[in-house]
């Protein structure tokens, strides 16, 4: 009784396109219910009067956004020298260069489909026209930026092209052909281009200029040749480094792990060298050199050797008892100088607290020798990374010990958003090895280590941060022995250090409570030591499960070291909020608050916003929280 | 062996390091004069704050309560406000509908990617800009903003409220007694039995009529002072008696019971160190409780009269307080047990100062900054966690709920919010903590919180370290308490797993 | 026991159905009788879970018609109410609520949605889970049975509200081999009792002996209907051969 049969070739069944326009997708997507509907008007009302509203306001003639353009510089370095500015362009230039080399190596980016590419169009187009239509009278004192005509111009030739694309088959318009980074170039000097051709073309009408050089500088389209020109070569850096990479990684093999290895520690190593050579600029003298330098020779040298012997295979308990008193003799030298004074302190080629932290490291590596030498290659290889952290080592502390040739009026080199990036990116290296001893130690089986790295992390983060920073100015420095002396940003850091070292504790502490037992019983049943099964197997795990939490703190800690402006630093809300509004000569900002306010808040949120999306992507990408 | 070495060690070497510092500090201190210790408590603070309970505390510890108090105010009133904005928008982020969807997702994109401090400051910054008040403005307003801060109308309780809300109380008893009722009703005979509206009406008529009959409370206040002389008249050693007794009786009920879970058909179950550190710390806590009730007192809260001023009689003297305070409020007068106050603004002082005067309420320039900026920002967070606990539960909850014939609001109410409400509510607690936490940026707009009133009196007397101590004191009890309340409703609502 | 003069409870007609661009299903014809035991069988991704869930809406189809039991599946919420309780659903997941105990769970919906006195309504909830065989069951929660009562209890469950139609969406497959055969022994004495009942399943033998009928889908169509000895017999379609050559 088959009544039922269907073509043969189902396969080729032609495909039907679902029903769609406009007014389904208002039904379904704005007026589904009555609710819906009224509230979407409601919204809708909304949305449109605060667009409005904010256009106006943006565009207003009586906003003082002169007062940002004019000190751009300050809240970017504060009053780094003029003359040695090209360090900072350098100093940026490396930054985008290298991310534009993972970026192209990891090929993020990827491509997208002319749909979407029209999409994205179409909303640009509006909102461009939207804004050149609503624009308030008087806003041609914002010169380009405040010509309607040309939001209007762009708008519609964004919508054109948007309009366009839709016209493209069905089959591609859906295929994945359009590369994102090749749309950025366009874009980046799509729109330089159109500012410099529509300044040309259209000498604004019934706008006067002001024949004083000086206050031209205001005018928020010319920008100063001295910024446009570094940048121009920064962005084509990157273009150039993004263009090779990708034509690099398209020709190698394999998952080119290894170049991404160098890329990644290029970007790790670029910061300190930023901060501590090139923007610092360390005027290293010669005398001091020769000091640091026999130092670091003989460790290294003498160091290597007894490393291996520490690490031989075989080597026995006694040699590993032997470490772990050197070790604590090393700690003890070096955080109470005055309790046990080297023995070389008299020979005129020491350094003192170089030799110190030498020791302490050396005692380290020798204790740790037997669990990640192991033999033959395995230990040449450790004996190397100790060579190699000897020498990183005397290097920094000669770079920090000199003193800068960058002289500035206050204490410090750099100020503005050159400090909220140092404080922020060391607070995050640096706490991040703590925190994941505190997150170990808070596992642990050892009762001792688990009661102090509970109490550690609850009580830092009991209080809040502002709390440990007046702490960091007021208590510290009397706690200190005398000689030593820590500048604000010191205190600063190593506070903001402590206190996110807990916090990313407690993420770790997640990961490592996420893994299984099986993987434990795994690596012992390989004969792996707790140590080596810490560091090799679980560590890895757990914090690839917990990089999204990871990401939120870094977030964090970079929106928390707004909080040094209450303690008196000059980071980058501060500038924005206490320095501006301070100036009344060459021009008077006093009383202008909202405007650089406004602008920080900008800054702020395209570099978190940048970095949530990222990890984001990187989440999609590694699966987490997928399994 | 060599573990335990090791731990030992390292525990040794970080006493040394704090022993080192606090020497030197010592060193410092005897230096410049500064001995540490809890005598500024005591001594009038000498500087004013700018708004709380008390404008001129005469004492430190005085000052740190009003302090305390604002940080309680504003987190307190932060909290509800960040969690109806936070829950509407988490709500909205869900929507089906695009507009709707899309602003939520705005919102939460704008906010919470910029620095709290920053946001303070642009209310701050915003409110400073408005208008000043002039003599123009003279009157009485419901709702007023001007750089002075932010005021509106507001119902405050009045004479009579005490006797008409004890009345109030009993009439929410009454009407779930009621609801109850019709419910069981409603069950046993099918028929619909509007149990909720029965319980409004119950409530509704009984508040109604206790606004009435109020005043015939008045002979309460006898009782309340009864009760207050009552108290008054333990002796202070028998107080002490009774907390170091219930201290004790608590921790030894605590591990007993303890013990109790730990205990297997096969016997008492393996005790890990954390079980045995947790008895441990219960019974020095006792030991702590019985050692206050015994010995603190005097030196801390000295009274210039020479009364009893140890805790336990503190405490006793407190509490009858409560009571005589009640008896005052039983007046047996009539009139409105609420009133609704409306802000005005008047010309004080000869000068022709304008300013609001003290009806209606007022939030001044730093509040209104550190209560907006916190709630604003911490809606966004919650809004997150509402929409991801939300998420959470499995699709096919919603499913079956719907091919079982339940309408939205039901299955929302009866299947998905109570999953739900589970997986938020860790999150959430640690996001009123965060929130808690975080009015502490308000001394930086000049509000006078705890944090704020501290540092003062760091600057005023130069004691640190106990500032220190009694902010974390401070921060202590508030998380403590919170999750407390988290963690029972989470051990209420824990799911029952094979 | 022949259905075929019995009124039609289901019809569809043309019945399409989008996920974004992607055609679920491409008009399916399809007729169910009352008291009739309907499988649906079909490879994984062909539209089988997409057919049941439109029946009683949990997916809203674009095009074409669903009728049940003379009511047609619009927009109006009305409609998806009444239907909603005339059509009971089993899902592959069980979808028990986790958060009530056994009873509170199969009571739920007549007390909110029927209505009924809570003793009634429980007494109900005692005399199915007799039915399904898991009385003793009443006062744990879901987490604290295996697979197969949890599944038993989500028929229970769906019975509760007295449907006069079953969905069932591969109700054994997320289940141990033993544990199929005493979800599988429910549905057959529930087809025995009469129940209109539609079953995607990949249990052939439960087909061959209990369905009335088979459909047969592949690529959002009906490939091929017929009783089961035609279909599992003598299918006609080269897509049902090859299907059938690939399970037996
Ligand atoms: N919510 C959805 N969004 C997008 N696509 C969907 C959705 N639900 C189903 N589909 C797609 O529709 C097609 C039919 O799905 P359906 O679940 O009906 O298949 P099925 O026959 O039940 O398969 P299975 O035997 O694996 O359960 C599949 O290709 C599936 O990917
Ligand atoms: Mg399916």
């Amino acid at each position: 009784m088959t009544d039922h049969l269907a073509p043969l070739n189902l396969e080729e069944l032609a495909p039907e396109k679902p029903p769609s326009g406009p007014v389904l997708w208002i039904k379904e997507n704005l007026a589904s219910t009555w609710i819906s509907a009224i509230l979407s008007i409601l919204a809708i009302a909304l949305t449109a009067f605060s667009f409005r509203g904010a256009v106006q306001w943006l565009f207003a003639a009586d906003r003082r956004w002169d007062a940002v353009i004019a000190n751009m510089k300050l809240l970017a370095v504060q009053s780094y020298p003029e003359a040695q500015m090209m360090r900072v362009w350098v100093s940026v230039g490396i930054v985008f260069v290298l991310i534009a080399a993972i970026l192209a190596w990891n090929r993020i980016g990827g491509k997208i489909a002319p749909r979407k590419l029209s999409k994205v169009l179409l909303t640009i187009g509006i909102t461009l026209l939207l804004v050149g239509l609503l624009m308030p009278a008087g806003s041609e004192k914002w010169e380009t930026l405040g010509n309607s005509l040309l939001w209007k111009i762009g708008g519609v030739l964004l919508l054109g092209i948007g309009v366009a694309l839709t016209f493209l088959p069905d089959e591609r318009r859906k295929a994945e052909t359009i590369p994102i980074m090749g749309l950025v170039a366009v874009a980046l000097f799509g729109i330089i281009g159109f500012l410099k051709t529509a300044t040309m073309a259209f000498p604004i009408a019934g706008a006067t200029l002001p024949e004083d050089p000086a206050e031209r500088l205001f005018e928020p389209t010319r920008i100063a040749d001295s910024t446009a020109n570094p940048w121009t070569a920064i962005i084509l850096a990157a273009m150039v480094t993004f263009v090779v990479m990708s034509w690099l990684r398209s020709r190698s093999s394999g998952d080119g792990a290894s170049i991404k290895r160098v890329i990644i520690s290029l970007i790790v190593a670029s910061f300190p060298v930023i901060f501590l050579v090139i923007l610092r600029d360390p005027a290293i003298d010669e005398d001091m050199l020769v000091k640091f330098v026999v130092t670091g020779a003989v460790f290294a040298i003498l160091g290597a050797v007894a490393v291996r012997w520490f690490g031989a295979p075989g080597a026995g308990e006694s040699r590993r008892a032997l470490a772990s008193i050197v070790t604590v003799l090393a700690f003890i030298m070096l955080t109470f100088p005055g309790i046990l004074p080297i023995p070389g302190a008299v020979t005129p080629f020491t350094e003192p607290f170089l030799f110190r932290l030498l020791f302490l490291t050396f005692a380290l590596f020798s204790l740790a020798a037997p669990t990640f030498g192991g033999a033959g290659s395995a230990l040449t290889r450790y004996v190397i990374g100790w060579v190699g952290t000897a020498v990183v080592i005397t290097y920094t502390i000669i770079i920090v010990t000199t003193e800068s040739t960058v002289v500035v009026p206050g204490n410090f080199f750099i100020g503005g958003l050159g400090i909220t990036f140092l404080l922020s990116i060391t607070a995050i290296s640096l706490s991040f090895p703590l925190g994941v001893l505190l997150a170990l130690g808070r596992t642990s089986s050892m009762p001792l280590f688990r009661m102090m790295s509970t109490a550690y992390i609850e009580l830092v983060r009991g209080v809040p941060l502002i709390t440990w920073l007046i702490v960091a100015f007021v208590m510290l420095p009397v706690t200190l022995p005398p000689g030593i002396e820590l500048s604000g940003i010191m205190r600063a850091l190593i506070f903001m250090t402590l206190f996110s070292a807990a916090y990313l504790a407690e993420n770790v502490r997640g990961g490592l409570q996420s893994i299984g037992k099986g993987q434990a019983e795994a690596a012992q049943a390989l004969g792996l030591s707790t140590l080596q099964m810490t560091v090799f197997i679980t560590l890895p795990q757990a914090l690839r499960a917990v990089i999204p939490a990871l990401v939120g703190q870094v977030i964090a800690i970079f929106k928390d070291t707004s909080l040094v402006t209450i303690v008196g630093l000059f980071d980058f809300l501060h500038i924005a909020r206490a320095a501006i509004n301070q100036q009344s000569r060459p021009y008077n900002f006093i009383g202008v608050f909202l405007e650089p306010l406004l602008f920080a808040a900008a800054v702020y949120w395209i570099f978190t916003f940048t970095v949530s999306r990222m990890s984001l992507r990187l989440e999609k990408k590694l699966g987490v929280g997928e399994r | 062996m060599l573990k335990w070495l090791a731990q030992v060690g390292v525990l040794a070497l970080v006493l040394l390091f704090f022993r080192i510092l606090g020497g030197e500090a010592a060193k410092n201190f005897a230096r410049s004069d500064i001995s540490f210790g809890f005598d500024w408590l005591g001594d009038p603070p000498g500087f004013s704050i700018r708004e709380g309970i008390d404008l001129q505390p005469n004492s430190g510890i005085r000052a740190l309560a009003v302090g305390g108090l604002n940080t309680l105010r504003v987190a307190f009133s932060g909290i509800i406000a960040a969690t109806i904005l936070g829950t509407i928008i988490g709500v909205a982020r869900l929507s089906k509908n695009f507009i709707v969807n899309k602003l939520a997702g705005f919102y939460i994109e704008t906010i919470r990617n910029v620095p709290l401090l920053l946001q303070m400051f642009f209310w701050q910054v915003l409110l400073m800009a408005q208008s000043s008040l002039t003599e123009g403005d003279v009157g009485s307003r419901i709702f007023s903003v001007s750089n002075k801060g932010v005021a509106s109308i507001w119902v405050f309780p009045s004479t009579g409220f005490w006797p008409w809300f004890l009345i109030f109380l009993g009439g929410v008893y009454l009407s779930r007694k009621v609801a109850r009722k019709r419910r069981t009703y409603q069950e046993d005979t099918g028929e619909n039995g509007h149990p909720g509206l029965f319980g409004i009406l119950t409530l509704l008529g009984i508040a109604l009529v206790g606004w009435l009959v109020h005043p015939l409370l008045g002979f309460l206040s006898i009782l309340w002072d009864g009760i207050g002389d009552l108290i008054g008249a333990i002796p202070a050693a028998t107080v002490s008696l009774l907390i170091a007794g219930a201290a004790i009786v608590a921790a030894v009920v605590w591990i007993k019971r303890f013990l109790d879970s730990k205990r297997t058909p096969a016997g008492l179950g393996k005790l890990t160190d954390d079980d045995i550190f947790r008895m441990i710390f219960a019974g020095v806590s006792a030991l702590f409780v019985v050692w206050i009730a015994f010995k603190v007192g005097g030196a801390v809260i000295a009274k210039p009269d020479g009364t009893d001023a140890s805790v336990a009689a503190v405490l006793r003297d407190s509490f009858a307080n409560i009571f005589y305070w009640f008896g005052d409020k039983f007046t047996g007068e009539a009139g409105s047990p609420l009133s609704v106050s409306k802000p005005a603004i008047e010309l004080r002082g000869t000068g022709g100062f304008v300013q609001y005067a003290d009806t209606g309420i007022l939030a001044t320039v730093p509040f209104f900054s550190v209560w907006i900026a916190v709630t604003l920002y911490t809606a966004s967070f919650i809004a997150e966690i509402i929409r991801g606990g939300i998420l959470a539960v499995a699709k096919g909850q919603t499913e079956a709920s719907q091919a079982l014939g339940l309408r939205r609001g039901q299955y929302l109410r009866l299947v998905i919010l109570p999953q739900a409400f589970r997986i938020i509510l860790p999150p959430l607690g640690n996001q009123y903590l965060n929130l808690a936490k975080n009015t502490s940026l308000g001394t930086a707009v000049a509000f006078g919180e705890i944090v704020a009133v501290g540092a003062t009196l760091i600057n005023q007397t130069g004691q640190s370290l106990p500032i220190v101590i009694v902010w974390m004191a401070f921060y202590l009890i508030l998380s403590l308490s919170l999750s407390g309340v988290v963690n029972y409703y989470n051990r209420r609502m824990a799911l029952v797993e094979r | 026991m022949s259905v075929a003069n019995n009124k039609d409870v289901i019809v569809c007609e043309g019945v399409k159905k989008w996920f974004g661009d992607f055609q679920a299903l491409k008009g399916i014809d399809a007729v169910v009788k009352e008291q009739e035991v309907v499988v649906v069988i079909g490879p994984s991704g062909s539209g089988k879970s997409t057919f049941i869930r439109c029946i009683n809406r949990l997916e809203a189809h674009q095009e074409g018609t669903i009728i049940v039991d003379g009511i047609e599946l619009t927009n109006d919420v009305r409609n998806i109410d009444k239907i909603r309780s005339e059509v009971g659903m089993v899902f592959q997941q069980f979808n028990l609520f986790p958060h009530l105990t056994i009873l509170d769970n199969i009571s739920l919906a007549p007390l909110w949605v029927r209505k009924q006195p809570r003793r009634e309504a429980e007494e109900e909830a005692m005399a199915l889970l007799e039915r399904v065989g898991i009385p003793e069951q009443a006062d744990k929660f879901p987490g604290q049975l295996s697979g197969g009562q949890q599944q038993r209890v989500a028929i229970a469950r769906a019975l509760a509200m007295k449907p006069k139609i079953m969905l069932f969406d591969e109700p054994t497959s997320a289940l141990d081999p033993e544990m199929i055969k005493e979800v599988l022994d429910v549905m057959k004495e529930l087809a025995r009792s009469g129940m209109t009942m539609i079953v995607v399943t990949h249990e052939m033998g439960f087909a061959r002996e209990v369905a009335d009928r088979v459909l047969f889908f592949d690529y959002g169509l009906v490939v091929e209907e017929g009783t089961p000895a035609h279909f599992f017999d003598n299918p006609q379609h080269d897509r049902t051969k090859l299907f059938l050559s690939q399970i037996l």
